[in-house]
C-alpha cells in the first residue's frame, strides 16, 4: 500500500546557535519597534527588514557563495525561516524570492541571470512575484492564454496575469507563458520567462482585497520585450518548471504558521487558568502544530537529501492551511462571545478579526484544498 | 529501518497469518486473550520484551506494537511489553507470561477497566510513588469488555496478592503517559490497516459502471484519510523517540491528543466508504474500526491530553510556545 512517511530529521549541530541567534536577532528588532507581530511573515513587507535578514546571511542560505548564497543546508534554512514566521517578522517583501524563485532560477537560469539577479536577492534587495494566474486559469494552470512570441532578439508577451501578489513592489516577475501550441495541447509549449517588472509594456493595477488590503495586482503584458537568456529551464519546459517549484512553494512552514502571532495571543486572552474547554480547544491546535512542525522538518530533510516530495508536500500543505484556519475558530471562542469591537487598546480582537478575514486564502493560494486532495489521490494510486 | 526490526515485523506477520484466523479472533472477541495466538507470540520471544536493558532497542519494540494495532491482535501484547518496561525500571523481577497494567489515581479499592486484568497472569499497578507488581487470579470482580470486543475488566485490589513493590517517582502519572504511548503507537498501525481496507474496496467495489476509486468525493475522502494516518502516524514516531528512557509527557500528550483525533474521523469515513458492507460482522474492518474507538479512550481520551496540553501551556503563558514545540526535537 503506498503509505506516507515523515521520518525525523537530524539537524546539524550548527542548527541549535543558528536558531539562538535568529530568535535574538528578532526580539530585538521588535524591541526597537521595528515590527509589532502582525499578522504573520507573509503579510508584512519590510525591505530594510529584508535587508538586514541578507545582510545577516539568512536569505540564499543554501546557494553557492559564488553567486551570493552561503552554502548551508535546506535545513538550517527551515530554522531560519520558521523563527520568522514564529516571531511574526516582516518578510514578505523577500519571501517568494528567496522561497522559490531564487532556487529556480540557480537550477536552471542562465548565467546571465544567475549573476545579476542572484546575488541581490540574497542580499534581501530583490523581489519577486509569480504570474501563474490568469483571468480563465486557476486551478487549470495549463490552459494559460498569455503569449509569447519569438522576436529576432528574444521574445515578446502579450497577455493578462491576475491575483499577482506582491507585483506592485517586486522587481521581476516569473511569468507561465504559451509559446506554442494552443491552450487544448496542454502540457506542452508552456515557457516561463523572468520578467522586469519595469519593462515598457507592463501595467500593473492593484485588485483590493475582501479587507480592502492591497496584495495582489493584475499584470497586463502588451508586447514586452524579454531576451532568451531570461527564459526558466529552456523554450517549452515550462510546466515541468512549475510542477517542480510547488514541491518547495508548498511543504514549508509557512504553510501552517501564518496564524501563529493569533495562537500565542489566544493563550494569553485565556488566562493561566483557563475552563478545561479552552485548554482542550488551545492544546489541541498545540498537538496539531508539534505534529506538523515534524512532518515539515521531515520534508525538509527529504530536499535536503535531493528527493522530490511533492505529494507529501500536497498532504502537509492541506494538513497545515485547515489548522491555520482553525486557529481564529477557536480564538473567537475563547473569550465572552458579546459583540466586540476592536477597541484602539483591543490588540487581541483587531488580531483576531484580521485573522478571519486573510485566513480564507489560505486554502486557496499555492493550489486550493481540492486540487491538494487530488494530487494526495494520485499518490494513492486512485487516479 | 534496521534489520531486527525488519525481521521482526516479518516474523509478526506471518504468526497472524498462520494462527489468527477470522474463527480464532471470534473467539476471542468478547471472550479472552487467543491462546493460540499468545503461545506462537511466545515461542518467538515476542512476549518477552521491554526490559530497559534489552538488546531490542525501545523503538524496535514499539514497531512490533504499532504492528500488532495494524494486526489488531486480540491478545496483551502491548501491555506486556510496557508492563515489563516499568517493572525493570522499578528493579522489580519479571515475571513469566502475560503482564498488564494499570494506575490506581484515587486511591480507590477497585482497579476498572484494566486490560485483560481477568487473564493476564500479573498486573503491574502504579499507586502515587510506588509500583506494585500483583497477582490477581483471585481478585477479578468483574469481566467486561470495550467495544472492540477486548477484555476491560474490574479487580478487587484487597484481593490481590501482592509479589512485589518498589519505589517509582511519580509512577501513576508515568503509568498513564507509558499506556497513552502504547495505545498512540498501536492507533497508528490501526489507522494504517483502515487505510488499507479501504484502498483497497474503493478500487474493488463498481457502481455506476466504474470502481468508486474513480469518484472524486471519494478520492477526497481517502486523501483526508491518508493525511490523518500519516499525521498520527508522525506524532507516534516523535512520541517514541522522545520516550526512550521513559515516558515524555508532553510529545506523549501530543501523540495521543493527535492519533485519538485521527482516529474518530478514520472509522466514521472508512464507514462511509464501504457501505453497507462495513456494518457487517463478516467484513473485517471492524477488527479495526473498533479499536480506533475504544483506543482513543484508554489512558486518557484526546480531550483529557489536549486540555492537559492546554493547562501547561496557558500557565506558562503563549510567549513560551514556540520555545516549548523547538525543544520538542
Ligand atoms: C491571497 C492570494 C494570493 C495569490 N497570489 C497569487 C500569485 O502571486 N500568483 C498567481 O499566479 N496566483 C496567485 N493566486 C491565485 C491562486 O493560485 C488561485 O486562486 C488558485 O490557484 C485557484 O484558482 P481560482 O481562484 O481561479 O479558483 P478556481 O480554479 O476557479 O476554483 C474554484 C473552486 O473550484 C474548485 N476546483 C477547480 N478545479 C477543480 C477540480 N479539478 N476538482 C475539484 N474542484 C475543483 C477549486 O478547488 C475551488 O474550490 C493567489 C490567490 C490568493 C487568494
Amino acid at each position: 500500500m503506498p503509505e506516507f512517511k515523515f521520518e525525523p530529521v537530524t539537524m546539524p549541530p550548527e542548527a541549535a546557535t543558528l536558531r539562538a541567534e535568529v530568535r535574538a536577532f528578532c526580539a530585538a528588532e521588535r524591541a526597537a519597534g521595528t515590527f509589532t507581530p502582525a499578522l504573520g511573515s507573509m503579510v508584512e513587507a519590510n525591505p530594510s527588514f529584508s535587508e538586514k535578514m541578507g545582510a545577516r546571511g539568512w536569505l540564499g542560505m543554501t546557494w553557492p557563495k559564488q553567486y551570493g548564497g552561503h552554502e548551508r543546508t535546506a535545513l538550517e534554512r527551515y530554522v531560519v525561516v520558521e523563527e520568522m514566521l514564529a516571531a511574526g517578522a516582516p518578510c514578505l517583501a523577500h519571501w517568494i524570492a528567496d522561497r522559490q524563485s531564487g532556487p529556480q532560477i540557480l537550477r536552471h537560469g542562465s548565467e546571465r541571470a544567475k549573476r545579476t539577479i542572484i546575488p541581490e536577492i540574497a542580499a534581501g534587495r530583490c523581489y519577486f512575484a509569480i504570474g501563474m494566474s490568469e483571468p480563465d486559469t486557476g486551478s487549470d494552470l495549463a490552459s494559460v492564454r498569455t503569449r509569447a512570441h519569438k522576436t529576432d532578439a528574444g521574445w515578446k508577451i502579450t497577455g493578462r496575469k491576475i491575483w499577482t501578489s506582491y507585483a506592485h513592489k517586486a522587481h521581476y516577475l516569473i511569468a507561465l507563458v504559451r509559446t506554442s501550441g494552443t491552450a487544448d495541447q496542454r502540457h506542452q509549449g508552456l515557457t516561463q520567462f523572468i520578467v522586469d517588472l519595469k519593462s515598457p509594456g507592463i501595467t500593473i493595477r492593484p485588485i483590493y482585497n475582501l479587507y480592502g488590503g492591497h496584495d495582489f495586482n493584475e499584470v497586463t503584458f502588451d508586447d514586452v520585450f524579454v531576451t532568451d537568456d531570461m527564459i526558466v529551464a529552456g523554450e517549452g519546459r515550462g510546466w515541468e518548471m512549475v510542477t517542480s517549484e510547488l514541491a518547495f512553494e508548498r511543504s514549508g512552514p509557512d504553510r501552517f504558521m501564518s496564524s501563529y502571532p493569533l495562537l500565542v495571543e489566544a493563550f494569553n486572552a485565556a488566562g493561566k487558568t483557563p475552563s478545561d474547554a479552552a485548554a482542550a480547544d488551545l492544546g489541541r491546535l498545540v498537538a496539531n502544530l508539534a505534529t506538523l512542525r515534524r512532518m515539515s522538518g521531515s520534508i525538509a530533510g527529504m530536499l535536503q537529501a535531493g528527493l522530490n516530495p511533492a505529494t507529501e508536500a500536497a498532504l502537509v500543505k492541506d494538513l497545515g492551511t485547515a489548522f491555520e484556519q482553525e486557529i481564529p475558530e477557536v480564538a473567537r471562542r475563547i473569550l465572552p462571545s458579546e459583540p466586540r469591537a476592536a477597541l484602539p487598546d483591543d490588540r487581541y480582537t483587531a488580531l483576531l478579526h484580521k485573522s478571519q478575514l486573510e485566513c480564507v486564502s489560505y486554502s486557496l493560494r499555492g493550489g486550493t484544498r481540492e486540487i491538494l486532495r487530488g494530487m494526495i489521490a494520485r499518490g494513492l494510486g486512485l487516479r | 529501518m534496521s534489520d531486527i526490526r525488519d525481521e521482526m515485523l516479518r516474523t509478526l506477520d506471518r504468526i497472524v497469518e498462520a494462527n489468527l484466523t477470522i474463527a480464532e479472533r471470534e473467539k476471542a472477541d468478547g471472550n479472552g486473550p487467543s491462546a493460540k495466538l499468545w503461545a506462537a507470540l511466545t515461542e518467538q520471544g515476542m512476549t518477552a520484551l521491554g526490559e530497559t536493558d534489552s538488546e531490542i532497542p525501545f523503538a524496535d519494540a514499539m514497531a512490533l506494537v504499532a504492528r500488532s494495532g495494524y494486526h489488531a491482535v486480540p491478545v496483551p501484547l502491548a501491555e506486556t511489553i510496557m508492563a515489563r518496561r516499568l517493572l525493570s525500571r522499578a528493579d522489580i523481577a519479571l515475571p513469566e507470561g502475560s503482564i498488564t497494567l494499570a494506575a490506581r489515581a484515587g486511591g480507590q479499592a477497585n482497579l476498572v477497566g484494566v486490560a485483560y486484568g481477568g487473564t493476564a497472569a500479573h498486573v503491574v499497578v502504579a499507586d502515587g510513588d510506588s509500583l506494585h507488581l500483583l497477582q490477581v487470579t483471585n481478585a477479578v470482580v468483574h469481566n467486561a469488555y470495550n467495544q472492540a470486543g477486548e477484555p476491560r475488566d474490574t479487580i478487587d485490589l484487597g484481593k490481590a496478592k501482592t509479589i512485589d513493590r518498589k519505589p517509582l517517582a511519580h509512577a501513576t502519572d508515568v503509568l498513564i503517559a507509558e499506556g497513552a504511548l502504547l495505545r498512540s503507537v498501536q492507533l497508528a498501525g490501526a489507522l494504517s490497516r483502515t487505510l488499507e481496507h479501504c484502498l483497497t474496496w474503493v478500487n474493488d467495489r463498481v457502481q455506476f459502471g466504474k470502481p468508486i476509486a474513480r469518484f472524486q468525493a471519494i478520492q477526497h475522502a481517502m486523501a483526508i484519510m491518508a493525511s490523518e494516518a500519516a499525521a498520527a502516524r508522525a506524532a507516534a514516531d516523535m512520541a517514541v523517540e522522545a520516550s526512550e528512557k521513559q515516558a515524555d509527557w508532553f510529545a506523549v500528550a501530543v501523540a495521543k491528543s493527535r492519533a485519538g483525533e485521527a482516529a474518530g474521523k478514520t472509522a466514521a469515513a472508512a464507514h462511509a466508504a464501504f457501505g453497507a458492507m462495513g456494518f457487517t460482522r463478516e467484513h473485517p474492518l471492524h477488527y479495526s474500526t473498533r479499536r480506533l474507538w475504544a483506543w482513543r479512550d484508554d489512558f486518557g481520551s484526546e480531550v483529557i491530553w489536549q486540555s492537559k496540553i492546554g493547562q501547561h501551556m496557558a500557565a506558562k503563558g503563549g510567549e513560551n510556545l514556540w520555545a516549548t514545540l523547538t525543544e520538542m526535537n
